[in-house]
């Protein structure tokens, strides 16, 4: 049976809320969930003096007001009240705009590149350097992480509402977002913004280690894979995947140096485990519509049992 | 005593306001909001994303007053057509005689000029949070 991810994280939610905007883990998003309780308390007294007005317009006590009376409370119920409400909301807003420049440097540079439907991330390294991996996102606490968002397709958009708020991802342009994770543990970020058929099976998780954990995480992550496979060249996945220091020349799909480490498959649509990773490379259009990764049902059933063994050893 | 009469005879004889007097306080919101956007846009584009925004803030506050102003006369001119009362209960708008209509659209005129005055508030209040062109 397919397990898919998204229904255990469904279950999984109830308890760990590895995906809302109000259960805080860093900065912004602690700043965001003022504001959306804020608004919500705003909200509870609005209806409560429309509702008190209304209850009183029909049942309370029938008395002529004067025309005075009537001007008064259109301009202060109607204009006066909305402006300022409004402008309170406006302010409130404005005052949480991120207002970093470019001299106050990130302690970390992570390049996203949204492909339908997968996410590519590169981990720059003090030397200039990248180290590429993809659909799941390791960060250090309590660092400023700076995310580089391009696309090669079209509109995406990053969303980890545990950390913060969300940046589009536009072809043709590079947008920077920060965000600072405040505590440690997995979250799950999103593709906020329609980008086709298999939008909402582009996800991916997001694991927020302490300092040496992620020290000790970008350092295998780093490494290159340590054993090859005769069957994942000779079966064709070598034309589109890399595998550092076994395959290098595949640049269409996901990274695989280290896929026996990630938690899920096909950008956090399924639990990774060995069965998951056999119906996935036999037919991925079945899982995830529109996926740009061909079908490989066509291979021996014992050559795609092998090539998965070897992708769930690859830690 | 007589500015009063004089009013009283202005409008009976149905001057005031026409659809120019209407339309010119949104259309002041109208460039007042074309101009923030696209000067900034245009200022941020040569400038680059660390450029400070101190400059376009004085300018745009500078927009924004003229605007208030302009917003004003036309209200202050409205003011003296419309009549008393926002609810209007010492007239009724029942006959189609030019009196009427004239102080219809000063009455419609006046609300726009509210709102956009606060429109064009609210255009101007997120530039004095910015600092930079990011
Ligand atoms: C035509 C290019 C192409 C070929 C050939 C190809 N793949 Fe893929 N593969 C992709 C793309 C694109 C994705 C990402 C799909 C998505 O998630 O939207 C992908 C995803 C995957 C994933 C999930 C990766 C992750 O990060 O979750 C695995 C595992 C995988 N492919 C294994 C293979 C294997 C094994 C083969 C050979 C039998 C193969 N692929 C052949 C393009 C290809
Ligand atoms: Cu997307």
């Amino acid at each position: 049976m397919v397990l898919p991810a998204v229904g255990a994280s469904l279950l999984l939610a109830g308890c760990t809320f590895e995906q809302s905007a109000l259960h805080p883990a860093g900065r912004d998003a602690q700043e965001l969930s003022g504001l959306t309780w804020f608004m919500f308390a705003g909200a509870v007294v609005v209806w409560a003096i429309v509702m008190g007005v209304t209850v009183y317009a029909v049942l309370g006590r029938k008395r002529r007001r004067t025309e005075r009376f009537a001007d008064l409370f259109i301009l202060g119920g109607g204009v006066a009240f909305p402006t300022v409400g409004l402008a309170i909301l406006l302010v409130y807003g404005l005052s949480l705009l991120p207002n970093w420049t470019s001299a106050q440097a990130p302690g970390l540079r992570v390049h996203v590149q949204a492909e339908q439907y997968w996410w590519r991330f590169a981990y720059e390294l003090p030397d200039g350097s990248r180290v590429e991996t993809a659909n799941e996102l390791h960060l250090p606490n309590d660092v400023t992480a700076e995310f580089v968002l391009t696309s090669t397709d079209v509109i995406h958009s990053f969303w980890i509402p545990a950390l913060g708020g969300k940046m589009d991802l536009i072809p043709g342009r590079t947008n920077l977002l920060r965000l600072t994770p405040t505590k440690a543990g997995t979250y799950r970020g999103v593709c906020a913004e329609f980008c086709g058929p298999s939008h909402t099976f582009m996800a991916f998780p997001v694991v927020v280690h302490d300092a040496d954990g992620y020290a000790s995480w970008l350092a295998a992550e780093q490494a290159p894979a340590t054993s090859g496979s005769e069957l994942f060249a000779a079966s064709g996945c070598a034309a589109c995947h890399t595998i550092r220091g076994v395959a290098e020349t595949g640049k269409v799909g996901p990274d695989l140096t280290h896929f026996g480490r990630r938690s899920t498959i096909g950008a956090a649509t399924l639990v990774n485990t060995r069965e998951n990773l056999l119906a996935w490379l036999a037919d991925p259009q079945r899982i995830k519509p529109g996926a740009a990764m061909p079908g490989f049902a066509s291979l021996p059933e014992t050559d795609r049992a092998a090539i998965a063994d070897y992708l769930m050893g690859l830690k | 005593m007589t500015g009063q009469i004089e009013q009283e005879v202005k409008r009976e004889t149905g001057t005031g306001t026409d659809l120019w007097r209407v339309i010119v306080s949104p259309i002041v919101w109208a460039v007042h909001f074309l101009f923030c956007y696209v000067y900034g846009a245009v200022y941020c584009a040569k400038a680059g994303r660390d450029a400070s925004l101190a400059g376009p803030t004085v300018i745009i506050i500078g927009a924004t007053v003229v605007a208030l102003v302009l917003i004003g006369l036309s209200t202050l001119h409205l003011w003296k057509v419309r009549g008393r009362s926002l609810t209007d209960d010492d007239f009724e708008y029942e006959h189609n005689t030019p009196e009427e209509r004239h102080r219809f659209l000063s009455h419609v005129a006046l609300m726009l000029c509210v709102l956009s005055a606060v429109a064009v508030l609210y255009v101007a209040i997120p530039m004095l949070y910015l600092t930079s062109c990011r």
